[in-house]
């Protein structure tokens, strides 16, 4: 849940550690779109797990400054990962313990939910079942102990658009896919119920976010959940060649996810998310403008 | 045998609905409140709460009640109810200090009164720690229902008497005075008699939990839960009087108060108390239904949408808005202008930026994208649904205690919407 400004600021200047990722990237354009004076951060400016990268981090930044952070090795599959990852962190609370900032915004994931626990809010029980979940919710926690400015933790759910560079199960593995005239391959029959989230529409939660200064936990989903067969079945649709979608032996059993979004809609009242169907489209869209070929 | 007299101390609801009541039986009431101001209204004849029949039963025994500003009219009383209603903080927990003070002035103006009763809703552990005469010392469990207060009062099921030795007698003044209303008197220590208030509305609390739960799957399968509800009225082991008429989660307060106090209680005492933190999420899902609903229905598309909402109280035949889902929903709704009607409730109760009071439920429909029924008023049943859409701009009408016809809304052009079905979608639409 987010407290926070009821009349959005502008925000002096972000910084976005993590710029150059899918994410970061969604959040840049936000910004630029929104004229918002920002300074990017990405692994060649500054590389988190060097020796010193707290302070080299202070050094970027101005007490008036809004940092959003997005950079992980994600995702963590391994201890050596999450070992990595919160080193991240304890170079981010070393930088601001040197240079305190305005805001904090912590682009965390829905892994630190617990798995197959009905509907999931911000107040859902945090038990990650996976090394990537107990990794936010470390990063997490390691903010929340080492900040005295306002942290607000985002929680996205699976996300999709033009440009990610991650091939997991879901909406842009199936794209790839079926560009490249290969079968959309379900685990069993696709029957999986999950919440896949435009990647735009996170930039446009973290612009939000910043705006109203927002403290406190808020997942990022549109409260509208679809099987992995809908899913494949609407990228066939927009695909430029016939797609063949295959379902295989179950392995394991069906667990779904499913959101409620009240407190985003209380939140922000006035933002309204992509739907699957129409994200899918415009991912097409961009991509086809681009001449970058689904990969 | 003269009838006892019978005081009460504390003339907010509790106290001024049971005065009504005890004065019913023939007893002579003397009510007492510290706050002059309201014992004045009182007295003057402007009740300070919404209630059918508590006027008709004031006025038929009005010569036997007596109103006052000084405590120490209190002592010629042979029974004091202190009989304030607590006051609640948002996250349901009581503010005792004002039931210790009026205990404190009661003891000191008629110290020698035959039965001490504390009829307000105090927690396990309050009454035994009252500094009182252990036998003249009384906690008796209150049932109020807004809205049916006065039934309850004047006709109640059964009497819990929380006392220091259950097998001893009551007084006479005080077992003469509850014997008068000719139902059974449960005798039972004080914690017990205590618990058992806050026991009876974690049961209604179940239920409507159940229901809601229920009625959102019916929504979402198909089902209609107005089909199922006569089935299970009919089965004795839920009953005919079981709350099973689905809602907007817990609303009122008195049952969350009991709620907060089996979560303090159960966690001082190391006991598990999952099952109500479970009601307690359900409750705060639920109560968000027609912002759900608005946002997907008109708002996500419509950043100029004109939202109606008819009804603010927090249920039918009451002036309380203590978590009223009407002024919940409108805390949402600020970038959007509304309309606000309630037979009872002043707009100026709500806090909304572009709120304009209408002076009629239709009024209030006019020129709207959507209509939210967000109180089940008698006089909202009277609508007629060709009016609704004749006035409205939109077509979405929220109904979620189904005051309305189903059928006629559709027929008349509404998308309409109701806790335990699917959306209907209209009939016909208009060019």
């Amino acid at each position: 849940m987010l407290e926070h400004l009821r009349t959005p600021v502008s925000p002096e200047r972000v910084v976005v550690v993590g710029a150059g990722g899918f994410v970061g990237g969604s959040i840049m354009r936000r910004l630029a779109a929104d004229g918002v004076p920002s300074l990017a951060v990405t692994r060649r400016e500054l590389d988190l797990l060097d020796a010193g990268a707290g302070r080299s981090l202070a050094a970027l930044l101005r007490p008036s400054d809004s940092v959003v952070l997005v950079s992980a090795v994600a995702p963590a599959r391994t201890a050596a990962h999450v070992t990595q990852n919160l080193r991240m962190a304890e170079a981010w609370a070393d930088a601001f313990a040197a240079a305190p900032v305005a805001h904090v915004v912590y682009i965390s994931s829905d892994a630190v939910y617990a798995d197959g626990d009905g509907l999931v809010s911000e107040t859902s029980c945090a038990q990650p079942s996976s090394l990537h979940g107990v990794m936010h919710l470390a990063r997490e926690v390691m903010l929340s102990a080492a900040l005295k400015a306002p942290l607000a933790v985002l929680r996205p759910s699976l996300l999709y658009g033009p440009g990610d560079p991650h091939n997991s199960y879901g909406p842009n593995r199936f794209r790839r896919l079926a560009a490249g005239g290969e079968p959309i391959v379900l685990f069993g029959e696709g029957e999986e119920q999950r919440d896949h989230v435009w990647i735009e529409d996170v930039g446009s939660i973290v612009g939000l976010t910043l705006a109203h200064r927002s403290r406190g936990v808020l997942n990022v989903a549109t409260g509208s959940s679809v099987s992995f067969r809908r899913a494949a079945e609407l990228v066939a649709r927009l695909a430029s060649r016939p797609a063949v979608i295959r379902g295989t032996p179950r392995q394991s059993p069906i667990v779904h996810r499913h959101f409620d979004v009240t407190a985003c809609v209380k939140a922000f009242p006035a933002f309204h998310y992509v739907p699957l169907e129409e994200g899918l489209r415009r991912t097409v869209r961009a991509e086809t403008a681009d001449g970058a070929p689904a990969r | 045998m003269r009838p006892p007299a019978v005081g009460f101390a504390g003339l907010t609801h509790l106290g001024l609905v049971s005065a009504a009541a005890a004065a019913s039986t023939g007893a002579p009431v003397v009510g007492w409140d510290p706050d002059a101001g309201r014992v004045d209204a009182i007295a003057g004849g402007r009740l300070p709460v919404a209630e059918p029949g508590l006027e008709a039963l004031l006025d038929a025994h009005g010569a036997r009640l007596a109103w006052s500003r000084d405590a120490a009219a209190l002592a010629r009383c042979d029974i004091i109810y202190i009989a304030a209603d607590v006051p609640t903080d948002g996250t349901g927990a009581s503010d005792l200090r004002e039931i210790a003070g009026l205990i404190a002035a009661v003891i000191a103006a008629a110290p020698a009164v035959r039965a001490l009763v504390v009829l307000s809703q105090v927690p396990p552990g309050f009454t035994r720690a009252v500094p009182f005469a252990s036998d003249r010392l009384f906690c008796q469990v209150e049932t109020l229902v807004f809205g049916r207060a006065v039934e309850r009062a004047t006709r109640p099921e059964r009497f819990i008497v929380g006392m220091a030795e259950p097998r001893s007698a009551l007084p006479e003044p005080y077992a003469l005075f509850l014997r008068e209303f000719g139902c059974p008197i449960v005798q039972v220590r004080y914690e017990s008699a205590e618990l058992a208030k806050i026991a009876i509305n974690c049961y209604l609390a179940a239920s409507v939990t159940v229901t809601n739960m229920l009625a959102e799957l019916s929504e979402r399968i198909g089902a209609d839960w107005q089909e199922i509800v006569p089935a299970l009225r009919l089965d004795r082991r839920i009953g005919p009087d079981a709350y099973v008429v689905p809602g907007l989660g817990l609303s009122g307060g008195n049952i969350e108060r009991d709620l907060a106090t089996v979560l303090g209680l159960a966690g001082a005492a190391g006991a598990e108390a999952a099952p109500i933190r479970a009601m307690l999420r359900s409750s705060e899902r639920r109560s968000d239904w027609a912002l759900r609903m608005l946002h997907a229905g008109v708002l996500a598309a419509r950043p100029d949408a004109v939202i109606g909402i008819l009804g603010l109280a927090y249920k039918q035949n009451t002036r309380s808005t203590k978590n009223s889902p009407a002024l919940a929903l409108l805390r949402h709704l600020t970038p959007w202008r509304v309309r606000v009607y309630d037979p009872v409730v002043p707009a100026a109760e709500v806090e909304h930026p572009r709120a304009v009071a209408a002076p009629s439920a239709l009024a209030a429909a006019a020129g709207a994208d959507a209509v939210a029924i967000m109180t089940p008023w008698p006089e909202f049943r009277d609508l007629s649904a060709p009016a609704l859409a004749a006035v409205m701009a939109g077509r979405t009408v929220l109904d979620p205690y189904g005051v309305l016809d189903p059928g006629a809304a559709a027929a008349a052009g509404l998308e309409y919407s109701t806790l335990g079905a699917p959306p209907a979608p209209a009939a016909e639409r208009r060019p």
